[in-house]
């Protein structure tokens, strides 16, 4: 039973980063990317390469048990196995050479499971091992998580513990948006530009008069609509030499292989209870940006643009309310094209139909909806080598 | 169905794959087939988990005993030899292979049922073509089979964890009975190894607890996933019904069958009912063993919630209102009520389960929240307002609360105070006034208590009949446009109709009256009519445009409403076979008959009067340009006495040379007349003159005569007596002695009319059945006069200027004119010209339209004129209007003039002389008679002097029949007796008392006018509607704009009068 809104961001309209929410978990992916790790691989495990480069799914598709309020976690995790692309990246990464080291090593042990699950002949295996090396690492057991901080969070762990600087680099560029922010003084010309990362684009549901927001596409222009700031929001200007108001405006620069839109589907009431917002929110199989967002939106050329066609891959569910609820996820299979959903230990193949019902509805509160949605390119713009190989 | 059969009754390439899935297996098929439901019964994946290897040498062993059971059971039969043989042969192999390791074989099994479930899933999908024919016999959508599967799917799910529930039940058991066995913490037992290994055991056994727990609950969680999808295609189906629903009340085409809904909402239900029975379960496990961390503990709590919401949504959603209120009507019109006529509604619960000693009682309620409008009426419910839920004997029947025979009263407390005067105080009419009925029901089942509802569509209250027609064009619009079924303040701003959606709902109207829509040329004439050009898809017409008079003086849905009403009264045979085009616009109508041979004709609605149908044909003059005409259109008060093929088939056209011929010669485009309506011709009696046979045949046809220059026909009823095969439309010497003094009329020529009296005295007229005496007068300028002996006599006109003249002895006579400028005339008893009968009975002349004519008779012998609006006529005018003495009774003359300019009239005056005196625009007249006459004529052009006298006959009858002043040279009165010098002594008698009358003094006046107004009395049509599509346009070069007014002759009148 999971959480879900709790720490990633409020419903008022903040353009901050993703990333700066998470600061409770401690994990923080470098904005500007600029710092990298680089550390010397220092143990290959020639086995794993010969693993690597099959495709995943070779069976049915396959359950992890529930340990104690890990559905969020079985949710996520399925996700990642799911996404052949990712796969490629974690079966190529060093082995730790200690026992404890193997033990605490996130990529290590999600990569253990993986392979538990593919060869073992069972319907679902048990994520013990995974979840005992997470809890080492902040993300204890037995606690309520909201799936988009624990996915920044496990991303954040993954990155951070896979050694090899080209793998980091694969799994940055499978998962990052980049985008340009600005800000422009309206009194005078003065310009701030930043170009900042995101591994989710937080979306409000509610526009800014509370009125419900009822496709993606809109979620996604109100997103990127540029916004005043006035009155107390309002920003020091160098050249003006004291605060005035500025527009504050997103531009989308770069969307990477597979793309993560967290629906904020909560709100705070005065109260500071969170309270759920189930209602109607429909998304589409297949997401071309370049229709969604104008071209002062969009701060990249052509041959990028061109690239900006996507694909529904996943949908992780949430029933019930903020505090006590239940994840699931629906997961289109890239090898086989065809849907699944995840129910910890159950999982059966459905059909659009069934990922059509998390649409939502305002009447049915405890009914699945959509919270976090993963959309996979159609075309993959650059092969990398990692994902050239895996295919 | 069990997984086995169905394998078996999968496509053959997918067999295949089942034989290869076997070929290399250590289970062989025959112990699949030989022990099928047992092998699909056991939980085979969780036999094969490590920690519960008793449980795989349990079913281990039980296989092969159960196999042992089978071969003991097999007979000696040939063919079982073999089966024998091999079941033996397998017997010994497995226990071979698997003694040792039965998780083995545990998971052996599971895989194959695996991955047959899977070869079932590939087979099932993309099997369409050769799969095996499921025994569903009507072809049924994708989406009613996408629903059937996902319901078998869910029962099986179902099943599957009602399975792992019983498992994890084991397991409990098995725990508690361990753990109370050997849980006995003591001091110094934690050192004994024995009970350290007991405690591993018990630790282990509490870790596969867990574990089912768990899975169990993802069971669940998987269960109320997919009934959510369930639900929501169900709640798709029902939205389509309802749309179904709605669509067939307004006509439309659909089945509103809620069979297969009920089913697979009952299945839904039951399934998750039973779901709610698992749940309650688990929770009693939870209260028999709980450990820290408890996922029961954690998670039921979750799942009680989803669930109770599910079933609640599912069962609100499965109250529906399946009949809608209607009361009996011959439109089939649901959803208008009439206070005090009794209706009918019936509510269903599509979950057909229910606990028979629990009674569930339904209610209903109008207006329960009624809309805050101004002067909105309230009703209550007469009859009873609750009503058991009754479940029928048999289970197809289902759980339905049908309520018949209610009726609506209205609140003597309305808001607005006294019910009757509330309607026109609110803004909206009583017809846009949208009232509902809300069910509810208390439902209970299995401890589930549900209060659920429903409402019907929004039906009108309507308190008499003449507001149906407008109630169903609310009706229509609301449930054309509106997506809420509450909202009952639609009509305070009604949005206006795309006409594309318009188009089908109109059309659904004819497809439910006559059982054939309108066509695409029928639907974009409507939609010129109303838009006043082309439609694109976006064009919009307005609620008021719709319903709301026009400029003809009747909304355009009145129109077409007269349409539905003549073609399901008198035309739905014609319609249905299209023969009838219907809606033409007269530009098209031209442009498809230019091309066509003379004598082609096409039937289609008149635009101008309320439900009328008229054919217009087309004549080629050598050297012209074609001439188009058509016949004043008939409406269903002359289409019950004669129907229209009959009329088609006996049409006659009077033309110069005196022989009558029928124009209709081609139905457009190119079929024969006879050929077209031969069917539908009514037999016709064959008039053989025998002596046992009273009178000759007669039947009525409709002639015209021809108009130079005129568009228009006129036309006018006749009786023909019939007595070979032809026709005569000449009087006969004999026929009319026989017929008791039966004179027929008969044109002469062209533009001439003239009246033919009869014999002693008999009056002009149509008598269409002996005592009742009817005459309808049709055209401008014609007369008509009717006598009857014992009926009613009635008159009724109905165009401008024309005149009527009814006479009836003992009943009350009455006129009815429903136009501008009709004079009406009632005479009574035969041979005495009356005007106003004064005798006993109060006669009454009514007119009822702005410039009419009203004759109100007093008091005894005094006669009174009287008319309203405009163009008033007052008893004390000009002394235009004399009473006559009569012989016998008090005289009583009334006389009416039209008069549009002034007024015109004279009040009773002297005796023994009456007048009338044509007035402004040139109709008119009066008869006066003594015994047994009846006068009448018409007095188209009364110019100058014009006024026409009645001279009183005293002992002779005397006939007048009569144009005064500047009476058309053509015009000639034929004398059907000797009365004729009499006559033309009359005459001039007559106009002698008109200059003493002085009614110089009125004429210069009128002269000016006259000219002008003449324009439009010559085409009658173009006082009431200058648009009519009958009228000559402008480019008609053929007729003159101004007809003059000598050529221009009044049409003719030929009456017969048929009284004994």
């Amino acid at each position: 039973i999971f959480l879900m809104g709790q720490v990633s961001g409020r419903q008022e309209r903040s353009k901050k980063p993703e990333v700066a929410l998470s600061e409770t978990m401690e994990a923080e992916i470098e904005v500007q990317n600029n710092k990298k790790e680089i550390e010397e691989v220092k143990a290959k495990n020639p086995k794993l390469t010969s693993v690597f480069g099959v495709a995943d799914l070779k069976n049915e598709a396959v359950g992890l048990y529930n340990l104690g309020q890990t559905c969020c976690l079985n949710s996520l995790l399925q996700v990642f196995f799911m996404n052949i692309r990712f796969t490629g990246i974690l079966r190529r990464i060093t082995v730790p050479s200690s026992a404890a080291q193997k033990r605490s090593n996130v990529p290590y042990q999600m990569l253990l499971l993986l392979e538990k699950m593919q060869c073992g002949k069972c319907k679902a295996v048990c994520p013990r091992d995974l979840a005992y090396c997470l809890s080492e690492h902040r993300v204890k057991l037995f606690v309520q998580y909201d799936a988009a901080q624990l996915f920044l969070t496990l991303w954040n762990l993954l990155k951070k513990q896979i050694r090899k600087p080209e793998l980091v680099e694969e799994l940055s560029d499978l998962y990052t948006i980049c985008i340009q922010e600005h800000l422009a003084c309206q009194k005078c010309s003065f310009e701030i530009k930043s170009n900042s990362t995101m591994l989710t684009l937080p979306l409000p549901v509610l526009d800014a008069n509370s009125h419900r927001l009822s496709t993606l596409e809109d979620c996604l222009q109100y997103f990127f609509l540029p916004e005043e700031l006035t009155g107390q929001n309002m920003c020091f200007c160098q050249q003006c030499g004291k605060k005035t108001t500025f527009l504050q405006s997103m531009r989308l620069v770069h969307l990477p292989q597979t793309l993560t839109l967290h629906l904020k589907r909560f709100c705070f009431e005065r109260s500071s209870r969170t309270h759920k917002l189930g209602h109607f929110l429909q998304f589409p199989q297949e997401l071309n940006f370049r229709e969604v967002l104008t071209e002062d939106q969009c701060q990249a050329d052509d041959s990028e643009k061109a690239t900006w066609q996507y694909e529904l891959f996943a949908v992780v569910a949430h029933s019930g309310s903020t505090g006590f609820g239940h994840y699931c996820a629906y997961i289109r299979s890239l090898t086989e094209c065809k849907w699944y959903c995840f129910n910890d230990s159950e999982v059966c193949q459905v059909s659009w139909d069934d990922v059509k019902c998390t649409y939502g509805r305002s009447s049915l509160n405890w009914r699945e909806t959509a919270y976090l949605l993963f959309y996979m390119k159609k075309h993959p713009q650059q092969p990398c080598p990692g994902v050239s190989e895996c295919l | 169905m069990a997984q086995w059969q169905e394998v078996q009754s999968l496509a053959n390439t997918y067999q295949e794959q089942v034989h290869q899935l076997y070929a290399g297996s250590a289970l062989p098929m025959a112990v699949r087939q030989c022990l099928a439901a047992w092998i699909e019964d056991q939980n085979w994946r969780q036999a094969a988990e490590p920690l519960s290897s008793g449980h795989a040498r349990m079913l281990f062993h039980s296989l092969l005993v159960l196999l042992g059971e089978c071969l003991g059971s097999l007979g000696s039969g040939h063919e079982e030899f073999m089966l024998k043989h091999n079941l033996r042969k397998a017997q010994r192999d497995l226990q071979a292979e698997f003694e040792k390791q039965p998780e083995g074989f545990a998971n052996l099994v599971a895989n194959l049922l695996q991955e047959e479930r899977r070869i079932l899933r590939l087979g099932q999908a993309g099997g369409q073509g050769g799969s095996a024919p499921v025994a569903s016999p009507a072809p049924e959508s994708g989406r009613e089979q996408q629903i059937q599967r996902r319901l078998a799917e869910f029962h099986t799910a179902l099943q599957e964890a009602e399975r792992a529930f019983r498992h994890l039940e084991d397991l409990q058991d098995a725990f508690d009975f361990c753990y109370k066995v050997h849980y006995q913490p003591a001091e110094g037992r934690s050192n004994d190894p024995g009970y350290i290994q007991e405690l591993q055991t018990l630790q282990a056994k509490l870790q596969n607890l867990d574990r089912q727990r768990r899975e169990v609950l993802a069971q669940m969680q998987q269960l109320l996933g997919r009934s959510e999808t369930l639900q929501e295609l169900l709640r798709e189906e029902l939205g389509g019904w309802r749309v179904r629903q709605q669509r067939l009340c307004l006509g439309g085409p659909g089945d509103t069958n809620l069979r297969p809904l009920e089913t697979w909402f009952t299945e839904l239900g039951q399934g998750l009912f039973q779901l709610r029975q698992l749940l309650r379960a688990l929770n009693d496990l939870r209260q028999k063993v709980t450990y820290e961390r408890d996922p029961l503990v954690a998670e039921t709590p979750l799942l009680e919630q989803r669930l109770q919401e599910q079933l609640t949504h599912l069962l609100k959603s499965a109250f529906v209102v399946e009949q809608q209120p209607s009361t009996p009507n011959p439109g089939k019109r649901p959803l208008v009520l009439r206070t005090a006529s009794k209706f009918s509604t019936r509510a269903r619960l599509l979950v057909r389960l229910h606990d028979r000693n629990h009674h569930m009682e339904a209610r209903i309620h109008i207006d329960r929240d009624p809309p805050n409008i101004k002067g909105f009426r309230k009703f209550n419910i007469l009859t009873s307002s609750s009503k058991t839920l009754l479940a029928g004997d048999s289970p197809q029947e289902g759980l339905v609360c049908e309520f018949q025979y209610l009726t609506l009263k209205e609140q003597k407390d309305s808001r607005a105070g006294k019910g009757k005067g509330t309607s026109g105080e609110g803004p909206l009419v009583v017809t846009e006034e949208l009232h509902l009925i809300t069910f509810t029901l208390a439902y209970a089942y299995c401890g589930l208590e549900l209060e659920l509802e429903t409402t019907t569509l929004p039906f009108v209250i309507i308190s008499n009949n003449n507001q149906f027609s407008s109630a169903w064009a609310s009706i229509l619009w609301f449930n054309m446009l509106s997506s809420d079924p509450k909202a009952q303040q639609f009509f305070s701003s009604p949005p206006p109709a795309p006409w594309p959606q318009l188009a089908e709902v109109l059309s659904w109207q004819f497809q439910s009256v006559a059982e054939r829509g309108l066509s695409r040329d029928n639907l974009l004439m409507l939609a010129e009519k109303l838009l006043g050009s082309k439609p694109s898809l976006d064009s919009t017409v307005p609620w008021p445009k719709f319903s709301k008079d026009g400029p003809a003086g009747f909304s355009f849905w009145a129109w077409l409403d007269g349409i539905l009403g003549l073609l399901q009264e008198h035309l739905k045979q014609l319609w249905k076979d299209e023969l009838i085009l219907g809606f033409v616009s007269r530009k098209q109508e031209k442009k498809l008959l230019k091309s066509k041979r003379t004598g082609t004709f096409l039937l289609r609605f008149s635009e101008s009067v309320l439900g009328g149908v008229t054919f217009t044909w087309v004549e080629h003059h050598e050297g012209g340009s074609p001439t188009f005409h058509a016949v004043d259109p008939y409406t269903a008060s002359e289409l019950v006495s004669l129907a229209l093929p009959d009329i088609i088939r006996d049409y006659q056209m009077m033309v110069e040379e005196n022989i009558p011929e029928n124009p209709l010669k081609y139905l457009y485009p190119n079929t024969a007349r006879d050929e077209a309506f031969g069917p539908y011709y009514s037999q016709r009696q064959e008039g053989t003159l025998n002596e046992n046979q009273k009178y000759l045949n007669r039947r009525l046809i409709r002639v015209s005569s021809r108009q130079p220059s005129k568009w228009q026909t006129e036309e006018e009823l006749v009786v023909a007596t019939e007595n070979l095969e032809t026709l005569q439309l000449q009087p006969r010497g004999q026929g009319t002695q026989q017929a008791g003094g039966l004179p027929l009329s008969q044109p002469q020529s062209s533009g001439t009319p003239q009246g033919t009296p009869g014999n002693v005295g008999t009056p002009h007229g149509v008598a269409t059945s002996p005592g009742t005496l009817q005459g309808v007068a049709t055209r401008p300028g014609t007369l008509q006069v009717a006598s009857g002996s014992l009926g009613t006599p009635q008159g009724v006109a109905t165009r401008p200027g024309t005149f009527q003249v009814a006479s009836g002895s003992l009943g009350t006579p009455q006129g009815v004119a429903s136009r501008l400028g009709i004079a009406q005339v009632t005479a009574t008893s035969p041979g005495t010209l009356q005007v106003i009968p004064g005798s006993l009975g109060t006669p009454q002349v009514t007119a009822t339209i702005p410039g009419t004519l009203q004759v109100t008779p007093g008091s005894l012998g005094t006669p009174q004129v009287t008319a309203t609006s405009p163009g008033t006529l007052q008893p004390t005018g000009l002394g235009m209007l004399q009473p006559q003495p009569q012989s016998l009774e008090p005289a009583q003359v009334g006389s009416g003039v039209p008069n549009i300019q002034g007024t015109l009239h004279g009040p009773p005056g002297a005796v023994g002389t009456v007048q009338v005196l044509p007035g402004g625009l040139g109709m008119l007249q009066v008869g006066s008679g003594d015994l047994g006459t009846l006068l009448g004529e018409q007095g188209t052009v009364a110019v100058g002097t014009g006024t026409l006298q009645p001279v009183p006959g005293a002992v002779e009858p005397p006939q007048v029949p009569e144009e005064q002043g500047t009476l058309p040279p053509e015009l000639e009165l034929l004398p059907g007796s000797q009365d004729v010098q009499e006559l033309l002594q009359g005459l001039e008698s007559g106009s002698g008392t008109l200059e003493m009358l002085e009614v110089a003094e009125l004429m210069p006046n009128m002269v000016e006018p006259l000219g002008e107004n003449f324009q439009l009395s010559a085409g009658s049509a173009a006082l009431l509607d200058r648009h009519d599509p009958f009228l000559p346009l402008p480019e008609d070069s053929a007729l003159p704009a101004v007809p003059s007014l000598f050529t221009d002759l009044p049409p003719l009148q030929i009456d017969a009068s048929d009284f004994q």
